[in-house]
């Protein structure tokens, strides 16, 4: 039977059949030396070795429980967004632990309230590279929102001042943007003012990316129909209750899958702040390949931070179509 | 419009007039003494010179210069902490204050001293870099005149490329340049044999080499084609911190002259106790006069540097001696009296 379909479909004529052999012995051959790469040839010590680093950076060692909890919150968190919707009260927490795991995670790696503070130069690693994606995602969400609904005002100034800043922050590139943040924003502040390089590399990200998002929840708007805004008028509602209550929800629904997107090219783009100078998961891989033992080793380095990317990446994209599909679960029911 | 723009340059003159004028108020190394730590930009990416090591802590001859300045600032060569920096960012960081100083492959050249330049103040030369040239050393090529009418792979658009004309016009020698993009390919040209040599600053061939399969067969010249003389540099301005920074180094390079080392140092600090007709080395460790008073230290800073990171021979030698991984041949980087350029003004 199934040999019988696969004869069907990929032997059914000459031209068919010659077509699959060279696919399957392409796929064949290189599986084979990649398999025999990573498993014989590639000298995995550099990445064995340096683990701790990956993760944590420089972080003092005595202190590394700090990042270590966060990054295992994160990863239950995840799993429980993941695994258990049945349980009532899980949906309603949520949120509010996603939210708040960003300020947990400057308050664990930062110190204060009784934990010794730990400077933002030993900060890096994988930890980092979260720690950016997420506070730059939760910063700019509400900015994009404000901005979108900005640009639909009624009123010239805040319609036109909206248009501006996007159009502005959407025509400068990524680089431009956060080579500002680094460079020039330090000579700007008077000299006692020094704001750390960490949260100086949030800033940027978080207003370049809110223009984006801006865009994407505009789309998200402009897909509710007009009535809607009409009928909450008829019931009396206020305009704030009217956008909060019945456009946002809609409008953020219809732009969930674009914002994943923008989340996603967020945790890649991190990757930016290599050249700035933080010690993220790109920066301390570049660290790690200039330590004399290990020069060399820069396939088995690279190859190791793109399975992180890829896990990290992954992981994002599926509580987002988790998301998506309770969303059109609650629509629905 | 035009108002609002006006408006808008006045006030940034305005702020960048206080970053200015705030800078000369107070000496650095009062601020490093009271903070009780120095904090000194490193590259972290440079092989032998910085880098992060297993244990996550930085490493190397940038990094050991920087131990030692935390040594004479602050008693302490652990009192110290690093930030890593690009070359794009160093000089704002140190501009901005971010950091007290900068010891990161830094080339001294005149626009980056002068006051309309980069406005540093830079210490002594702590490496002597240059470009060379590598060759296999079973071609037994020893010097440039033996590379006449050979290939050698340069990266193309570098001064490294005019750097190579240069040297062979000089000679009035042919010589066959085979470019490529970047270092890498440079390395991997070399490596496939499409060339007898491949140039690039010495150090970086170093580091190149110590990733080869087999090191040993590989080796640099002694022939040096330009000026890369690597420094500390501190902000402009500040001549208490200048002044100390330099003289730090001068005790590196002193302390080897005179043979001083981390194993010895206490047995020479007796002798010169002992001895009170041992002027010099007296003033040198501090028990007579006040020469580190006069440069805002301890006046025992040099028993402090050395006891702590060696003297300037033996960091050398731990980063990038023959037994190191990154082996580079001292040539230029010798004391003077052993036919290299480091001197040291005398400790009076």
């Amino acid at each position: 039977m199934i040999l019988k379909k696969i004869k069907q479909r990929a032997f059914s004529n000459i031209l068919d059949s010659i077509t699959t052999l060279i696919i399957i012995s392409f796929i064949i051959i290189s599986l084979t030396t990649i398999l025999k790469w990573i498993f014989f040839s590639a000298n995995w010590s550099v990445v064995k070795i340096n683990l701790p680093l990956f993760f944590f950076g420089s972080f003092p060692k005595d202190q590394l429980w700090r990042p270590g909890l966060w990054m295992s919150l994160i990863a239950i968190l995840s799993f429980a967004t993941l695994l258990a919707p049945r349980w009532k009260w899980v949906p309603k927490f949520l949120p509010i632990l996603w939210i708040s795991f960003a300020p947990l995670g400057i308050f664990l790696l930062g110190g204060g309230l009784g934990l010794s503070p730990v400077e933002s130069r030993n900060w890096g690693g994988l930890t980092l590279t979260i720690l950016l994606t997420s506070f730059s995602a939760i910063l700019s969400l509400p900015l994009g929102i404000v901005l979108a609904l900005g640009r639909q005002s009624e009123l010239p100034v805040i319609r036109k001042a909206s248009s501006l800043y996007i159009d502005t922050m959407r025509s400068v590139p990524l680089i431009a943007v956060l080579f500002f943040g680094q460079l020039l924003i330090p000579l700007f502040l008077p000299i006692g003012l020094e704001i750390n390089r960490v949260y100086r590399a949030i800033i940027a990200f978080t207003l370049f990316v809110s223009a984006y998002l801006a865009e994407d929840i505009r789309g998200g708007l402009q897909s509710v129909p007009k009535t809607q805004r009409e009928a909450g008028e008829v019931l009396g509602l206020h305009p704030l209750q009217i956008t909060c209550l019945i456009i946002l929800p809609q409008a953020l629904r219809v732009a969930l899958p674009s914002l994943t997107n923008q989340a996603v090219g967020l945790l890649q783009n991190t990757s930016l702040m290599a050249i700035l100078g933080l010690v993220e998961l790109l920066g301390i891989g570049r660290s790690i390949l200039a330590n004399p033992e290990f020069i060399g080793r820069y396939i088995e380095v690279y190859v190791w931070l793109a399975a992180l990317y890829w896990v990290v990446c992954t992981l994002m994209a599926l509580i987002a179509r988790h998301l998506e599909k309770q969303m059109a679960l609650e629509k629905r029911g | 419009m035009r108002r609002i723009f006006t408006g808008i340059l006045t006030f940034s003159m305005l702020l960048t007039g206080c970053v200015n004028s705030s800078v000369g108020i107070q000496s650095r190394l009062e601020l490093i003494k009271k903070r009780d730590s120095l904090i000194c930009g490193v590259s972290g990416k440079i092989p032998g010179f910085s880098f992060l090591n297993s244990n996550g802590n930085y490493e190397g001859l940038d990094v050991d210069i920087c131990k030692a300045f935390a040594a004479a600032f602050v008693g302490n060569s652990k009192k110290v902490q690093f930030r890593p920096l690009t070359a794009a960012e160093r000089f704002t960081a140190i501009r901005t204050g971010e950091i007290d100083l900068l010891s990161r492959n830094t080339t001294f050249n005149l626009s980056r001293d002068s006051s309309k330049g980069n406005s540093l103040i830079f210490a002594p030369v702590v490496f002597h870099d240059g470009q060379g040239l590598m060759v296999k050393t079973s071609s037994k090529i020893n010097k440039l005149e033996d590379l006449a009418k050979r290939s050698i792979c340069v990266g193309s658009g570098t001064t490294t490329e005019q750097n190579i004309n240069d040297a062979f016009e000089a000679k009035s020698l042919p010589y066959i340049p085979i470019k490529y993009q970047d270092l890498n390919q440079v390395v991997a040209g070399y490596l496939q044999g499409r060339c007898s040599a491949m140039t690039s600053d010495r150090s970086q061939l170093a580091a190149a080499r110590s990733g080869f399969r087999n090191p040993k067969d590989h080796i640099i010249l002694n022939d040096v084609l330009s000026k890369e003389p690597l420094a500390p540099a501190s902000a402009g301005g500040d001549q208490l911190l200048s002044d100390a920074m330099r003289w730090v180094v001068f005790a590196l390079f002193t302390a080897e002259e005179k043979g001083i080392t981390q194993a010895n140092i206490n047995q020479q600090l007796q002798l010169a106790k002992n001895n009170p007709q041992m002027k010099p080395l007296r003033r040198f460790l501090g028990i007579e006069g006040d020469l580190g008073e006069k440069i805002g230290l301890p006046n025992d800073f040099v028993v402090k540097i050395i006891a702590s990171t060696g003297n300037y021979g033996e960091i050398y030698n731990r980063h990038l001696g023959p037994n190191s991984k990154v082996p580079i041949p001292r040539g230029l980087n010798e004391i003077y009296n052993q036919g290299g350029l480091h001197f040291a003004p005398p400790f009076n």
